[in-house]
Order: structure tokens, then sequence, then C-alpha cells
């Protein structure tokens, strides 16, 4: 039977000691599918993703991976041909070339895949001969994303591939999972950051304190915890009092503007007619929930820039 | 093995593009040969003593020509600082007398009373041989010059002493070396006298005639410091390259998630113990072969590794690469393995006898050596490469192999590829 899933986990529970940091977690992963697993520092995203590959044991319950039991030494090292894996804080050999190091990823797998194309595809040509250790976290990252490659893997686990990036390295990076999803590979991919989760996974699973707090395509997630759309309006002091006087339902006011929650079209359009009427100078757009919504909403806290709960 | 070459290459290169490693594994072994060997070359030499007890006197009590002559022998190598006992003492009680706790032991060599005359004798037997080939040699050149009459007297003759060469016995002059069995040395003070001892029976069986006539002299081999640095320094730099620079690649990898990442390849453990083996030995190659080059370039010094001293170069990078990834597996923290390596390295290098001698050491210090590996990684050396001896090996050889194997296995035990 040809099977459509990648991953298969449940009931899946791992201790260190008396600390519990996977608690009876349960989750499919689709093949070809960008599955997004996010959570603030410690829910326990790390253990799950280097359990599916065969470096931790679990405690309890059942893991397949592409079919294998990652637990079992044999079943492992077969599956260690089909995976590959960009670790939480990625390191290669320092004084390796980009080059060399790719090179050395290739021929470990070997050589299934030449290093030039994998420089293409993480686009890192123009230092292809700078040593590793000379790089900055973002063109390190691609290293480590074209080493995940070296294999020509068909499942790939990323491990927050973007922590601790600047915006522009992180924005390149997405365009580099874009690309695996466009070739077919199933990404795993773990992050603390929403907005991350968002644009890249077709699935979203959340995952807090080690367990799973809700699962879904963004979209679901967002019609279903993200609190609807919203009005944001902006304007002067009078605008703003008119609003939090007038409308029926309770606005919201945050740091010189209202957020008005909305559920049909001709709810915003009378409410913005109503300001026009008045003569008000005022500003609006419109706003969707997000995924960061949906966190506040089931965990009741926000993830900061550096993943912890706030 | 094609994956455990093509990561042993990275290592190398990674290694040797790190100027720290480069430092410590070729500049600092070849500055400390060059500058020791400068301080001490020349007049100096590094020197073992040697009692000797010459009981082989003539009728008026004074020592016999050819012992004297063997005392010599054993002065011009200048390898020894010779005491000579009294020709009368009871060698026990002489030995007992001059050992104290705070200096090397008394290593006794007796020349036995008719030393000379048996001696004598048994060359006597190769004089003859000598002078039948000499005479032999004579009469096919010169046979224009030589009468028939008398060629056939002169065949005569030779026959005559020939049969007389047949019927004298084999008689040889025996010495005795009395050691303390504890001594690290004696080996190689015993190989030291072994080859005078060739040298000298060769002179005597050469016979004047002949050892002029055809080749001149023969010279005993002189030691001077740099053969003794020599070896000991590729010993010990071959030891400090495992036991700190593997430890700390391997803390380093550990903790920087490298290795983690070298697990989850189809990379196994045994090509990982492999590929860092491997690297070693190379490391230890390029070693052996710039100190060899600039000992000859700098001090003359010849010394061409052969066969046995590769062997032993590749079981001491096996061994102590082995002990570096065994520190490396059990260690955690960077800092705590670089200081424990250090804590391993440096004692070992100053007391195995690899950068002076044991000789100089006290008694107790001496048995410490007696347990450290590169005691007789050194020795070891020291005979194959210098002395040009490797039967004298043979004890580090079982040892250094026995602990290579030993420390493989625990590596391989320590080095964790999967959370158990
Ligand atoms: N080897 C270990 N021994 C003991 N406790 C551990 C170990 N690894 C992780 N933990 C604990 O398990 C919990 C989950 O850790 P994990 O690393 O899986 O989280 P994570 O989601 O990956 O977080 P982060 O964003 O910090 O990487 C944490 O409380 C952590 O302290
Ligand atoms: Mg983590």
């Amino acid at each position: 039977m040809i099977t459509m899933l990648a991953i298969e986990v449940s009931e899946l529970v791992k201790k260190y000691g008396e600390v519990v940091a996977v608690n009876r977690i349960s989750f499919k992963v689709f093949k070809g599918k960008v599955f997004g697993f996010l959570g603030p520092n410690g829910a326990g995203k790390t253990t799950t993703v280097e359990i599916l590959e065969g470096l931790r044991q679990p405690t309890s319950g059942s893991v397949k991976v592409l079919g294998y039991n990652p637990s079992r030494p044999e079943e492992a090292s077969k599956l260690k041909w089909k995976i590959g894996i960009l670790p939480q804080d990625f390191n290669a050999l320092d004084r390796l070339t980009v080059k060399e190091n790719i090179n050395l990823f290739c021929a470990l797998y070997g050589n299934r895949i030449s290093a030039e194309e994998l420089i293409k595809l993480v686009d890192l040509g123009d230092y292809k001969k700078v040593r590793f250790y000379k790089l900055s976290g973002g063109l390190k990252q691609r290293v480590g994303l074209a080493v995940a490659m070296a294999g020509d893997p068909e499942l790939v686990f990323l491990d927050e591939p973007t922590s601790g990036l600047d915006p522009r390295s992180r924005r390149e990076t997405w365009k580099i999972i874009e690309g695996l999803k466009e070739l077919g590979k199933t990404v795993f991919l773990t992050t603390h950051y929403m907005d991350e989760a968002e644009n890249l996974s077709d699935e979203i699973t959340i995952i807090n304190k080690g367990e799973i707090v809700a699962h879904g395509t963004p979209e679901e997630l967002i019609e279903n915890y993200g609190g609807g759309k919203r009005l944001i309006i902006r304007g002067d002091g009078e605008v703003l009092n008119v609003l939090l006087g007038e409308t029926g339902e309770k606005p919201v006011k945050v740091g010189g503007e209202v957020r008005v929650p909305f559920n049909k079209p001709s709810e915003a359009v009378k409410i913005l007619e109503m300001l026009s009427l008045k003569g008000l100078n005022y500003d609006f757009e419109v706003e969707k929930g997000s995924i960061e919504d949906v966190f506040l909403k089931l965990v009741g806290a926000k993830i900061t820039e550096e993943g912890e709960l706030k | 093995m094609k994956r455990t070459l093509t990561l042993c290459k990275a290592l190398i290169i990674n290694w040797v593009r790190s100027k720290s490693g480069m430092f410590f594994s070729f500049l600092f072994p070849l500055l400390l040969l060059l500058v020791f060997g400068s301080v001490f070359g020349g007049s100096q030499q590094v020197r073992y003593s040697l009692h000797v007890l010459n009981r082989d006197l003539d009728s008026s009590g004074n020592p016999t020509n050819l012992s004297e002559a063997l005392i010599e022998a054993l002065n011009s190598t200048k390898s020894f600082n010779l005491v000579l006992a009294p020709s009368n003492v009871e060698p026990l009680e002489y030995i007992r007398n001059n050992t104290n706790p705070f200096s090397s032991n008394v290593r006794l060599l007796i020349i036995p009373e008719g030393f000379q005359e048996r001696v004598i004798r048994g060359s006597f037997k190769g004089q003859i041989g000598v002078m039948i080939t000499f005479m032999e040699y004579s009469l096919k050149s010169l046979s224009g010059n030589i009468s028939s009459k008398n060629k056939t007297q002169i065949r005569k003759g030779l026959e005559e002493m020939k049969s007389v060469n047949q019927s004298l016995p084999d008689v040889k002059g025996e010495l005795t070396l009395l050691v303390d069995p504890s001594d690290p040395n004696n080996n190689i003070i015993k190989g030291i006298i072994y080859s005078v001892v060739n040298a000298f029976s060769f002179k005597l069986i050469g016979g004047k005639e002949v050892v002029t006539l055809k080749t001149g002299n023969y010279t005993v081999k002189t030691y001077t410091p740099v053969d003794y640095y020599l070896p000991g320094y590729i010993a010990a730099f071959i030891m400090t390259n495992g036991v700190m620079g593997v430890t700390s690649l391997t803390t380093d990898f550990k903790r920087r998630g490298i290795l983690k990442r070298l697990i989850t390849t189809p990379l196994t453990k045994m090509e990982w113990i492999l590929a860092n083996i491997f690297s070693q030995t190379i490391l230890a190659i390029l070693l052996t072969l710039v100190m060899v080059f600039f000992a000859w370039a700098v001090f003359k010094v010849t010394a061409l590794p052969g066969f046995y001293s590769w062997i032993l170069i590749f079981i001491g990078s096996i061994l102590f690469s082995g002990l570096g990834m065994v520190l490396g597996g059990l260690i955690k923290d960077v800092e705590a393995a670089s200081a424990i390596g250090n804590a391993i390295a440096f004692p070992m290098m100053f007391l195995s006898g690899s950068f002076w001698p044991l000789e100089i050491m006290p008694t107790y210090m001496q048995l410490i050596a007696k347990v450290l590996p590169l005691t007789y990684f050194s020795e070891g050396l020291r005979f194959t490469l210098i002395l040009g001896y490797p039967q004298g090996a043979l004890l580090d050889f079982v040892v250094m192999g026995c602990l290579a194997a030993i420390f493989i296995f625990l590596a391989s035990a320590v080095t964790c590829w999967r959370e158990k």
C-alpha cells in the first residue's frame, strides 16, 4: 500500500529523569508538505525532532518515519540515508571552505548529488571559497541547509532554521525552504516564530510544555482561534473618543489606534460611514487574525523574538 | 572506507589550517629540537653511567692490554660516563655500596679474569682465517713474480694452516653486565655495549694487515644529544597530538553539534574512529619526516625511519588517538577536556625520558616512567630509528600494541553514537 504519510507519531512520551519533555503527543505528517512544529523555548520541539531522527530514545509511544522505527538501530541506520537534517545551532568544520564542507557531506552520502548543485540551491556561489568560521550566521545556516540536502533526502528536518537571524537572512532562508517544497521534499520545520510557521507551513502543530495545543492548516487555525477580522482605525483624539463612545461592540484602544472587531463587511462599512458623516479625519485598515492571535488565545501568552513566553 | 578517508582528509585539512594546530604539531617540536640540539650539540653528550669492574690483570697486577682497549672503545662512543671499580671488589657488594635512592641505578660491566687470553685464542682462529684469505689473494695477484717452486711451497703451507685452524677450539671472551631489572634504560645500554663489542671483535678478527690493506678503519657510531632528542620528541609530540588534539577535537565537535551532524549521516562509529586514527597517523608521519629532515640538515644526524619505525609510529598514533577519544568521549566540557589533556600530556612528556634520559632522574621517578606508555614509545623509536636495533624494542612493541588495542576498545565504548 502506498502511504501518504511521511511521519506518524502516536502517544509519544519522553522523560529526562523527572522532567517530562514530551507528554503523549500524536500527529501525522503528509508527504510533500511543510509541517510546522511551533512552540516556545523548552516546549519539546528538539526532543521530538531528535527522536524522529533516531538520536534519542522515546520513553514510550510509537514513532514511524518513512516506514522505519528510528528507535531501532538497524532501522535508524537505513533511515539515515533518506533524511536530511539541519540541527538547531548548526556548525561545520571551521577551517574548511563552504565548498569543502559541502563536498565532505556529499561524500558521506556516496556523492548522490554534486556540491555545485547544492551551492546553487542555497545561492552560496559567491562564498564557495570562504572558510566556514568567517561566515555570518545567515550564511552558516545556508551551508547547513545545503548539507541537509547532501543525501538528496525525501524528508528534511529543520530545527529552528532562522533563529537569531536578521530579517533579511530570514526571508532568504524562507525562499530556500519554499524551494525545497517545490522539489517535492517533505519538510519538518520547528520554529518559535509565528510568522514563519504561518508563511511556510501547509499544516501547523502548536506544542507547549510538551503537549499539543492545536493542529490544522494556518487558515483553519486562524478561522477557529484567530478572533475574526478587525478594523483598525487611526485618527486624532476626537476620532478615538467617538469610536469608543458610539460603537456597539467593545473596541480596544491600543496606543493611538482603535481596533473594532467585525463579522460581516456591512458592519465595517457602517462604522466608517459614521466617521465620515461626522467630517472626521481618519485612516483605516482591515486586519485578519494571525497565528499570533491563535497562540495568544490558546496559551494565553505571546512568544517573544527570543522564543520566550510572555 | 571511502567515507573514512574523505573524513580523514577533512580532519587533516581542518587541523593543518589552524595556526595553533600547526604550531603545536610541527613548529614547537621542531623549535625544541633546534634549540636543545644547538645548546647541547657537539661537545656535550647524553651519557649513561656505567661502572666497570676489570678483573683481567696480567702477572704484575696491571690491566691487560685488551681489557684496556675494550674500556677505551666503550669510552670512545661518548655514550657512557665510565667509573672504574677497584679490581678486587665483590660485584654485588660494590653495587650495594654505590646505590643510593636519589641517584640512578648502578650498572656494572664485569670483564672477567682471563678475558684477554680467551679473546686472543678465539680471535687467533679468526686471524688465521683472514691470513689464509690474504695469502690466497696475494698468490693470485702476484703469481707472475713467484717461481712455481715457491708457489707449491706456499700452497702446501696454506693447506697446513687451514687444518690447524680447523682444529682450534671456539673460545670467546665473555662479559657480564649486572643491572637492576627495573631500570628502563637497560635495553639501550645493552644495545650500545652490543654494538661496541661487535665492532671490537670485528677489528680483532680482521688483523692488522687486512684492516690496513683493505678498508682502513671501522668506526663506532657515537651518539649525540640530537640522536637522543629526535626519537624522544617525535614520540612526545605524536602523543600530545593525540591526547590534546583529539581530545579537544572530540569535545569541540560534540559541543558545537558537529558530531551530532556527522552521526545523522550514514557515517558509522567505526568509520569515525578510523578517520581519527588515520588523520593522526598522517600527521605523525609528516611530523617524523620534518623532524628527521631537520635533524639531518642542521645536525647531520642521519636517522632514516625504516619499516619498524613506521610500524611503531602507526601503533603510537592508534594508541594516543585512542586515548584522546576516550577522554573526549568521557568529558563534556571543552575547557575541562583541554585541562585534563594538558594534565596528562605534560607530565607524561617530562617523566617518560623523551626529553632527557631517565638516567638523570631519581629512582622513584624512573619507576613512574615505567608505567607511562610514552616511555615505551620513545625507547622503541630510539631502538628502531637511531640504534637500528629493532630486536631491542620487542618489549616496546608488545606494550604499545596491547595498550593501543585497549584504548581503541575503550574509545569505541565511550563514543556515543545514539542515546542509550
Ligand atoms: N538532555 C536533556 N536532559 C535533561 N533535560 C532535557 C534534555 N534535553 C532537553 N531537556 C529538557 O526538556 C525540555 C524540552 O527541551 P527541548 O530542547 O526539546 O525544547 P525545544 O522546544 O527544542 O526548545 P528550544 O527552543 O529551547 O530549542 C526542556 O525543559 C529541557 O530543559
Ligand atoms: Mg530546540
